[in-house]
This record gives C-alpha cells, structure tokens and sequence, in this order.
C-alpha cells in the first residue's frame, strides 16, 4: 500500500493554510509521519525541531494508556509539505490521501511523548485524533513547531490547588496530592491555626508559602511521623492536627516574630524559618510524644532567646555567624538552621529529664 | 580481618520488574529498598561504615535527601541501616567524616565536638577523629623529612583534632570506640602520627589518605606504622581500594578495613564487574554486557541530539539485544545471534558509529572477546547466591541502578567469602580480636 485514506474534518482558518482534523491508530500516524529531532548535518545545516525523547514522561503516559478507562482528547499534532491530497466533499468533510511510497512525509509537531507512549503500549486499537496542518515550506512548518510549543506551563501553586480534586494521576503526585490537600485544609478549616495564613492561588493575602508547609508534610510523610500517622484509621486528621497544633505552639512562642510580618521581615514565617521547624516537631513528637500545642509550646520554650527570625544574627558555630536576613529558603540553610535548632532542643530535653548529661535520647527513647 | 561495607544507601527495590523496567508498584524510596544483607538474608560484611559527608551536613550535599538525613540522626544509624534486628545487631556501625569531600577546603567543615555529637547521637559503636587529607605522598623521604608546609599544616591539624576528639568522646565512654586517623606524607610521617595518637591515648587507629596510593605504596606505609605502635593496638584502613589485593595484605596485622570497591566495581570497572570465586584468595573476574537504557544514556542522548542516531533506531537495537540476551539465557537462542544483537547496541555506545562501520574496529574487538567469554560461560549460573538464584541473566547485564547494584551486592557476598578465607590462613599470620565487636556490645 502506497497510500493512506481518511476521511477529515476541516477547519476554516487561515488563506495560506489547511487545517483538518481525523482519527487514526497510533501505528498508523508512525507510518506516514516521523519524529524529527532537531539536530545539525556536517555542513552545520540546522534539521528538525524536536527535543528528545523524555523517557520517564513516556512511562507516565504509556501507564496511563494502559488503563481501560484512558481517553486522549488533545490530537497529535502533524504537519506537512508534501505528500498530501486533499479531496473536499460534503458539509466541511474532505477525503485526505497520504503518500507514503517515500516514507513517511509527515512531521510530528505536537505530541512526540504521547505518540511514542502509544507505539510502546498494549492497545494497538486505540486511536487518536490527528490535527493535519499542510504548509507551503520547510520553514513554515518550523515557525508554526514555536508558536504551537510556546505555551506557558500553568504555576506550580495552582496545580498543586488543583491536584487533591484529580483521581488517577501518576503515582509520583500521591504524596503532593496529599500534601496539597493538607495545606488546603489547614487554609480553610476553622480549627486550624494556620487558617487564612498560607498563601495559595485562591488566597493571595495568606503570609506563608504554600511550598514551605507542603515541604513540612513531604518530609514527614517520608521520613517522619506521619508515615505512620496516616495510616492510622483517622490518619488524615491526626495529621491535620498535629501540623495546626504544632504551628499554634510556634505561634504563642514567638508571638511578636509572627503576627504582623511577611516572610520579608520575618524569618520565622519565611520558607526557612517554616521548613526548619517542621524538623524540630518531628523531633519533639518523636521524643517527647507531644501532640497537643502545648506540650509543643514545652520543648520549643528553650529556644525563645536563641533565634534572630526578625533582627540580629544566627551564631551557628565554628565561626558560622550570619545576619539574620541572610538566611534563605534554599535546602543547605534550612538544614543548618534545622540542626541549629534541633541540638538547642535535644540538649533541653535532655536537661528536663533530669537525667546523667551523657544519657542519650535515643537509650532514652528505647528504654 | 574485619569487612567493614563503606555504603552509600546502596539499596535496590527487591520487587523491580526487569521485564518493563521499572520499580514495583507503589515502590516508596528506602522503605521498599532492602540493603544488602537483607536482599542476600545474611550480611556481606562484618560492619557498615557510614560517612559524614555521605549523609549530609551543613556544608556539605550528601547522598540522603535531607528528609532522610534527618530522620538518620533522629533514629539512629542501626534502625535507618536496617541492623536492628537478631543477627545483625551485632554487627558494627563505623563513622568517619568522608575527608575525600572537602580535602580542597582549608579545614574540615566539622568540628571534633560536632562530630562527637553526630556519631553519638545516631549510635555509631566505631568512629574516626576528624581528618584532613594529606596530598604529595613521597615514599622515598625518610622519619619526618619532607613535606611541604600545606602538608605539615594538616599533619598538626589532623592531631590537633584527634587530641580534641578523644577527649570528646569520653561521654560516649563504654558504647562507643574512638578512632585516631593516621595522615601523613610519608611512610615516616605516618608512623609519626600513628605514635603521637596512641601517646594521646588511641588503641585503635586508621589509615587515611590510602586511596591514590599503589598497593606498594601502601604496604609499605602499614609496615612503617606497624613497627611504631605496640601490638595491642589494633589498625584500621580507610577507603581501601584495593581490595581486590586483600590477601597480600594478611601480614600486616590489620584489624579491619573498609571499602565499597566490590559493589562499585560492578559498574565504575572498565571489564571487572562480576566475581567469582577462584581458588583460595583468588577472584575471577568477568565484564558484564552493556545494554543501557536508550532513552537514558547521555552519551546515546547526545548522539541523537547531534542528529547521528534516530532514537527510534537505537530502541529498537536496544531491545532486540535484551530479548537475545534472555532467550540465550534460556538456551533458545545461541551464542552468535547473541553477540552480534549486544555488539550492534553497543557500537553506537562504544564508538559512536554503526557497528557494519566499525566492526573490526580494536574497541569492537576487545568488547566482543570479553563478552563471548562472559556469555560462554554463564557465570552466573554457577552462583548460589540469592540474587543469582533470582534474576538469572538479568544479573549480568550493566544496564540501570537495580541490575548495576544486585550484580555489586552479588560481588559484596563472593568478596566476604574471599576475606572469612583469609582468616583460616595460618594463626601467626591473622589478627583476630575477639574483644573488637564485643566491646561495643556491652552498651546495648
């Protein structure tokens, strides 16, 4: 067979172009178009367009195709310059002829991932839908490849607002689809200590990054408490509220550092300041088994004269002193931060047990 | 002599699908992973050591997420290591500071009380003072001649902080046993520091700096250290990477060793990656056969991005070379078929052309004899061992984190059978210390 039939849809659209649109299996779009991916021949001519292949997004895709429930509305995207007949009939149908007696003259310009997705999964019958762009020049076809890809990926914020309300996402979103749901509700619910505090794409006034409490619940859901508190029956909301009872307790700690400021003027409701508290709660429920804000407030008393979240300077020993707004929300600093405080608290927790210096926590905590 | 396993969370998902590769469903990072004694149901070394610098510190970016990190220094290093549990509680946890990490800074970002404090607090039962390395060995200057002053800097830096150290750890007395760590630039210097570390007090030091060294080279530092210190006090080598020549170091009186040179081996070695053993004291060595992932190799990337490959071509050679690979496994395919499959996927990797175009090429040649030699005799069928017994071919095959580590934890398991051989060597040629692993016992 030399040619391929279809029977399309066109659009109105442009003088200078064809537009139509048709349904085809994956299989077949490969055997009248290729994936050109840009690159240079030996004289330093520039071919192609396409980045390439990313392998771990074709993994997500080809998963999600796999499953019987799996639709993919958006077309793939191919664009010709030859090769291509176009026969109108009636009411806006056309019948499209491709000719693949030459291979294939067709160029992916949208969909690569998608398309290479479907040639690698199961359901060979699956069709997709074919939006064919006829144009008069190689470079034509280059300039519509730009404009097609130059869209803006949606903020990160509105997609993680978005993220708890969508079922069936890849598995690497489980945990920030958890973590973004947590933070909506510590937003939202009027128990919370945090309500109306954190900033989200639908609450522009709140003073904390969204970010910045997402990362508390990553980590501990990872490597902390509540890997075992959410699989408790009630697991989501002993997660709630540990987080709103600890930040209440950092709250009534460190009233004159927290109302009143933004992350500008205060390091405590900075990215920093936030993250490297998040590992002294662990610390704290962990050795202490605290759980309500005021056993929180308990451990955190020790470090009320030691911090510098709004003015001053953070003597982090061996000659690590730094002014207070030097503090960034980048993973070194939090860490030094984190440790900073963390060995503040242990050594009072220590002190309070009454118990010989040299016993440590963890002898402690298996006795 | 004591195989202590330098690890860097070197943990594969026991539940990894070779066929589509990828993880098991629903497959959490470290919680799912098992180390290497739990893939092999026994431990592949008589101790773990774990570095500062591995972990992560201020400072310093390490291997641990800081989530991990965290958690590491909040339960301790035995229950984040996994050796928590009836036979394996025994086993030691040793600390050093990774000196390798920071040897361009001026000092070591750690202090000997911070270090104290980190090894304490995570239950480490061994732990070394903190050390700076020392550049410009000279074997051929004799007592404390030599040096240059930067080397001399570090010399009294590396004491100073061991004095401080040593008195650090008095509040760790009985659960835990200080190490004094030997830098020197020469083989006089070193025995130099050696002494000066046991007057401080040490009786259990270790060797630092032994990595760029020759194996002579090395031997000959021990023998100098070994004729300053008294007998009793026992010697540990730091980063050993010469582990494969183990056995010619059995007269020196070595107490321990650490080293992950096996399981790195399996996939940082240019032909050695799998082991087997070889007669006493001896280890065979066969290359494994590449077959990267197409779409992940950089080097393949880059071919395609320069427009010499179309990534479509290199999948399908990539594949066809796996399905070859297994039905040889199964002997239903043989060996010729076999070789050429793995051969044409590797020219682009290799040489960067179509194999029709470099087939006689010296590097084509050199990786078709070492394969048909891996392939021919299937060393991997005469392994015992459980990752052996459980993924057959797939063990052999260089190819991602989960096939490169089984084929290092494989490595790992025929290595400690190769060093519990050493110690059946005559009696006056072994240093056995019963009291080593006991000691730090008593604590728990």
């Amino acid at each position: 067979m030399t040619h391929l039939t279809y029977l399309a849809v066109s659009a109105r659209q442009s003088e200078t172009h064809k537009v139509l649109c048709f349904a085809a299996t994956a299989e077949d779009v490969l055997r009248f178009s290729s994936i050109d991916r840009i690159g240079r021949d030996d004289e330093g001519r520039l071919s192609g367009f396409q980045r390439p292949q990313i392998a771990s997004h074709i993994r997500e895709i080809k998963d999600y195709l796999e499953k019987p429930d799996a639709v993919l509305p958006n077309p793939i995207v191919v664009a010709f310059t030859r090769g291509v007949a176009i026969t109108p009939t009636e009411g806006g149908l056309c019948r499209v002829s491709i000719d693949i007696s030459d291979g294939p003259p067709g160029l992916v310009v949208d969909g690569q991932q998608r398309l290479t997705a479907l040639g690698q999964a199961e359901a060979r019958d699956f069709q997709v839908f074919v939006s064919v762009l006829v144009c008069q020049s190689e470079a034509e076809l280059r300039r519509q490849f730009v404009l097609i890809n130059n869209t803006r990926p949606l903020p990160k914020s509105l997609i993680y607002e978005l993220l708890p309300t969508v079922d069936g996402l890849p598995h690497r979103f489980e945990g920030r689809s958890f973590a973004a749901d947590l933070t909506a509700r510590l937003n939202h619910d009027k128990n919370s200590s945090l309500k109306g505090q954190i900033n989200q794409h639908t609450n522009p006034e709140g003073k904390i990054s969204d970010a910045a409490i997402q990362r508390v619940i990553l980590a501990s859901l990872s490597d902390g408490i509540m890997r075992d508190l959410v699989r408790k029956p009630n697991g989501e909301r002993e997660c709630f509220e540990l987080i709103s009872e600890f930040y209440e307790a950092v709250q009534k700690t460190f009233p004159s550092e927290w109302w009143g400021h933004t992350a500008r003027s205060s390091r405590l409701i900075h990215g920093a300041g936030i993250s490297a508290l998040g590992y002294v709660m662990e610390e704290l429920a962990l050795y202490e088994g605290a759980k309500s804000w005021s056993q929180f407030a308990k451990g955190l008393g020790c470090l009320r004269d030691r911090t510098a979240w709004t003015g001053g300077e953070w003597n982090f020993g061996g000659g690590d002193v730094r002014h207070w707004k030097a503090l960034q929300n980048v993973n070194r600093d939090i860490v030094t931060l984190a440790q900073y405080l963390i060995s503040i608290v242990r050594a009072d927790i220590r002190a309070r047990r009454s118990a010989a210096a040299e016993t440590p926590l963890l002898d402690a905590l298996s006795d | 002599m004591k195989f202590i396993f330098a690890d860097s969370l070197d943990v594969v998902d026991p539940n990894y699908d070779f066929i589509a590769d990828r993880n098991g469903p629903g497959r959490k990072v470290h919680w799912d992973d098992v180390y290497p004694h739990e893939i092999l149901g026994y431990a592949p070394y008589d101790g773990i050591l774990v570095s500062r610098a591995t972990v992560g510190d201020r400072g310093i970016k390490g291997k641990y997420t800081d989530a991990q990190a965290m958690r590491f220094q909040r339960l301790g290093a035995r229950v984040f290591l996994r050796l928590d549990r009836p036979g394996l509680d025994h086993l030691a946890i040793f600390g050093d500071c990774g000196a390798f990490s920071y040897a361009n800074e001026e000092k070591p970002p750690f202090t000997p009380e911070d270090t104290i404090e980190f090894y304490g607090h995570a239950g480490f039962t061994h732990g070394c003072s903190v050390d700076h390395i020392i550049f410009d060995h000279d074997p051929t200057v004799r007592g404390m001649d030599g040096g240059s002053d930067e080397a001399r800097r570090r010399f009294d830096l590396t004491l100073e902080n061991a004095d401080a150290f040593l008195r650090a750890s008095r509040t760790l007395s009985g659960r835990f046993t200080p190490m004094g760590v030997i830098q020197g630039w020469s083989p006089g210097s070193m025995a130099e520091a050696a002494r000066r570390l046991v007057a401080m007090g040490y009786d259990y030091l270790a060797v630092g700096g032994m990595v760029p060294l020759q194996a002579e080279q090395i031997r000959h530092c021990l023998q100098e250290i070994r004729a300053a210190i008294p007998t009793n006090v026992r010697l540990h080598v730091l980063g050993f990477a010469k582990a494969n020549d183990i056995s010619s170091f059995v007269p020196y009186d070595i107490t321990s060793f650490d080293t992950s040179s096996p399981l790195i081996r399996a996939f940082k070695d240019k032909k050695q990656n799998y082991y087997l053993p070889d007669g006493p004291g001896k280890l065979r060595y066969y290359t494994a056969v590449r077959v990267p992932q197409s779409l992940e190799n950089l080097q393949l990337q880059r071919l395609v991005k320069k427009g010499v490959f179309r990534a479509e071509d290199l999948t399908r050679l990539e594949r066809n070379a796996l399905a070859l690979l297994r039905a040889y496994d199964r002997h239903e395919a043989d060996l010729g078929d076999t070789l050429a499959a793995v051969l044409a996927y590797n020219a682009p990797l290799a040489v960067g052309r179509p194999y029709e175009d470099c087939r006689s090429d010296k590097a084509m040649q050199v990786l078709s004899q070492q394969y048909s030699e891996t392939l021919s005799d299937r060393p991997w069928k005469r392994c015992n061992c459980a990752i052996c017994k459980d993924v057959s071919i797939e063990v052999i095959i260089f190819r991602a984190s989960n096939r490169n580590k089984r084929r290092g934890i494989h490595n790992l398991s025929v290595y400690k059978a190769l060093i519990d051989q050493l110690d059946s060597f005559p009696a006056d040629l072994r240093n056995d210390s019963p009291d080593l692993f006991g000691r730090q016992c008593a604590a728990e």
